[in-house]
């Protein structure tokens, strides 16, 4: 008997999360990639590839804006799957087996501790960045002492030094450090065999008990 | 290039503002529509339009009374925050001359000159996204000429000149009217001077700040954060392909598959 897609993959991502991840992930890489430009006087090629400091300024704007609205929705819609757990610290000191030979992680559900980790830094940080954006955005200087006003502009920066590089690390476990990962949030689907290695937890109770019933 | 300093003798200033009418005549600053708060001072601060104004302060010392008259504008730092903190080339430039100089073409009006400024100066148009703020006339320093609200002075509060004179004449007036001089942090410079009457503190008086510096949040901000968002950033993506080249990727293996 010759297996189907249908036999071989399941489904773990819905329209509605993949839809909310890459918003969210296009609106935030944008807002880095034009951050950058106003940031850096020597990397003047994104500016003016995108007609300018004041119009790279409006789209950092309203691209924050789609990210904050996004940051919000991603908040009710992954927060109870990245909740802590006490197996999460056994993963962490053991690193997600990533940098040393591990003998056996302790079983994930949804999310690992790492990824979990990363969420909970996307949305603090992420709040820092939108509450510091917004009033760097629209603060009256007429009635906001500028002594509070640079602590501001501070903190904007200080937020994305982390969130930026946490994001990097979120792109390479996600692509190429765990093949076959990536179609989860593309087309949704990942393979049976993934599905029992990173989530075997979340993967009995899905799909083993349904099929049992 | 020489450098210039701007020295206002406050012990001189009469409270004319000469050279208010002066800066907005040579700028082409239109007038404003004010409110009378119970002060000579008028405006009360500076405005988008209004780039310097005659500050008036009574202070009491010992029993004195010292009605002090300050000529208040862009101190033009020597190491400007302003400039520091603006993200859009040639919008605030520090030139050679010492004057810090905004251009409206270049501003994108993010307000971050206004945020970084120690002595809060650079204000805001709203409607425009511009700042403005007092250029040291550089448009006449560079001509020969003096700037604008100097050449206005009826008292001689105002001078302009090369920057070693006006210090040795700061320090020569200082001595002899037994006041301070403000900034007086030798390494805090700025292209502006003040003499302060003797008794008089810049603690004394509105809108000063007695110990200018570069914000420790601006410097934080582009001396630190600024560099470690791409050396952040880079180090993840070095250290992702180390991960790749010596562990190698976490492969499932589909043996798994079909249950075991």
């Amino acid at each position: 008997m010759t297996m189907s897609a249908h036999d071989t993959k399941v489904y773990v991502t819905d329209v509605e999360e993949r839809l909310v991840h890459w918003i969210l992930a296009a609106s935030c890489l944008f807002c880095v990639l034009t951050g950058v430009g106003l940031m850096f006087h020597s990397w003047s090629i994104i500016p003016t590839l995108l007609g300018g400091y004041y119009a790279t300024k409006l789209m950092h704007i309203y691209s924050g804006v789609v990210f904050a609205g996004m940051l919000v929705y991603s908040y009710y819609l992954w927060r109870k799957d990245c909740g802590f757990e006490e197996s999460d610290l056994d993963w962490v000191l053991k690193a997600g087996g990533y940098l040393w030979p591990v003998k056996e992680l302790p079983p994930v559900y949804k999310y690992n501790a790492g990824q979990k980790a990363f969420f909970w830094c996307l949305i603090v940080t992420g709040v820092v960045i939108v509450v510091t954006g917004l009033f760097m955005w629209l603060w009256n200087p007429a009635s906001v002492p500028n002594v509070l006003a640079r602590i501001m502009y501070m903190l904007h920066a200080g937020a994305v030094v982390v969130l930026a590089a946490f994001i990097m690390i979120h792109i390479y476990l996600g692509t190429a450090g765990n093949p076959g990962t990536v179609s989860a949030m593309i087309t949704g689907y990942v393979t049976k065999a993934w599905c029992k290695t990173h989530c075997p937890r979340w993967y009995q109770e899905k799909f083993e008990k349904d099929a049992q019933a | 290039m020489a450098e210039y300093i701007k020295l206002i003798d406050v012990t001189k200033c009469t409270g004319c503002r000469g050279c208010q009418v002066a800066c907005k005549q040579w700028n082409s600053l239109p007038a404003e529509k004010t409110i009378f708060s119970g002060s000579l001072q008028n405006p009360k601060d500076l405005t988008y339009n209004t780039w310097t104004l005659i500050r008036y302060d009574e202070v009491v010392k010992d029993g004195k009374l010292h009605w002090v008259m300050r000529h208040d504008a862009c101190m033009h730092c020597d190491w400007p925050a302003c400039a520091k903190a603006c993200p859009s080339p040639g919008a605030l430039v520090k030139t050679p001359e010492g004057a810090v100089v905004h251009n409206p073409q270049y501003c994108i009006g993010c307000k971050a000159c206004i945020a970084a400024c120690p002595f809060d100066i650079p204000r805001n148009n709203p409607e425009l996204e511009k700042m403005a703020k007092c250029t040291l006339c550089y448009d006449r320093i560079t001509e020969g000429k003096q700037p604008a609200c100097v050449t206005a002075c009826p008292t001689g509060c105002l001078t302009f000149g090369l920057k070693e004179d006006m210090l040795e004449k700061a320090h020569k007036r200082a001595e002899a009217v037994g006041g301070t001089i403000y900034p007086s942090n030798p390494k805090y410079e700025t292209h502006v001077m003040y003499i302060l009457p003797a008794g008089v503190s810049p603690k004394d008086l509105q809108h000063t700040n007695p110990n200018p510096s570069m914000p420790l949040s601006v410097l934080l901000w582009k001396n630190l954060f600024k560099p470690f968002t791409l050396i952040g950033m880079g180090a993840v993506i070095g250290g992702a392909f180390l991960h790749y080249l010596i562990k190698g990727p976490h492969e499932v293996h589909e043996t798994k598959e079909g249950g075991e």
